[in-house]
């Protein structure tokens, strides 16, 4: 399962747009799980991974892509992931 | 309510010196901002002294205080622009306030780390008067592996 967690900001409708695109495309995917993440209430984990611009997306707890990206970029790097996966290749 | 930035022509328009007095800042400081255009006189005396409007004391106000929270002059420029703009929202504001908590925290951790490792180089000293051949301090450094940084983001 490859673990998709946006990071953004309460409130913020840039964000929440993104969050619905983006979502969509991981939801075409099987065994892809979606997370949001409010970057305020969980700030540590936020800053952790080094989230500076949201909304940001980490995979499988890593920032990806630290910045807003348009959803065939997260869809590509999914795709590539699982296809990874498929063939036994070591985890990202 | 939005408030207009532009200088507004004031009947008699203030110098430099008392803009700087009625904003509390050095004439210097107004030179500066004046340079990199956050700040413009609403007109010229006819001697070719800079004038400015009452609203340049509130703006210079405005870019002190968001200095002070430790903004930018590029991310006060946006502010101000922000400010302005027919189409911008509260949230474009708060989007602005938000990216600078993350890196205010991120580098807050940054300095817990050094912090951190000072202290185990600090502890490492008996103390005393030992030939500097014999610091712990000064060996630490030498034998240490670099430090990872806490997170570095990767980029796609």
């Amino acid at each position: 399962m490859i673990r998709v967690e946006i990071f953004s900001t309460p409130g913020c409708d840039r964000c929440a747009r993104a969050r619905q695109t983006l979502k969509a495309v991981a939801e075409r995917l099987e065994a892809v799980s979606w997370r949001e993440v409010d970057v305020l209430s969980e700030l540590d984990y936020a800053v952790e991974l080094g989230v500076l611009t949201p909304p940001a997306i980490a995979i499988d707890g890593v920032l990806v892509f630290p910045s807003l990206r348009a959803p065939e970029r997260l869809l590509a790097e999914l795709r590539r992931r699982l296809e990874r996966a498929d063939n036994g290749g070591s985890p990202l | 309510m939005k408030r207009e930035f532009p200088p507004q022509p004031a009947a008699q328009g203030l110098t430099v010196g008392k803009l700087a007095r009625l904003a509390q800042v050095s004439a210097d400081t107004v030179r500066f901002y004046e340079k990199e255009g956050l700040l413009a006189p609403a007109r010229k005396s006819a001697a070719g002294y800079r004038l400015y409007g009452e609203d340049a004391a509130r703006r210079l106000r405005f870019i002190k205080h968001a200095q002070e929270c430790g903004l930018s002059l590029a991310e006060v420029r946006e502010l101000l622009t922000l400010r302005t703009a027919e189409n911008a929202c509260c949230t474009d504001v708060k989007s602005v306030a938000v990216h600078k908590k993350l890196v205010i925290e991120a580098k807050i951790r940054t300095l817990q780390t050094m912090s951190q490792a000072l202290s185990e180089l600090i502890a490492r000293c008996d103390g005393g008067e030992l030939p500097l051949d014999a610091c712990a301090i000064l060996a630490a450094l030498e034998a240490a592996e670099p430090r990872r940084a806490p997170q570095e983001a990767p980029t796609p």
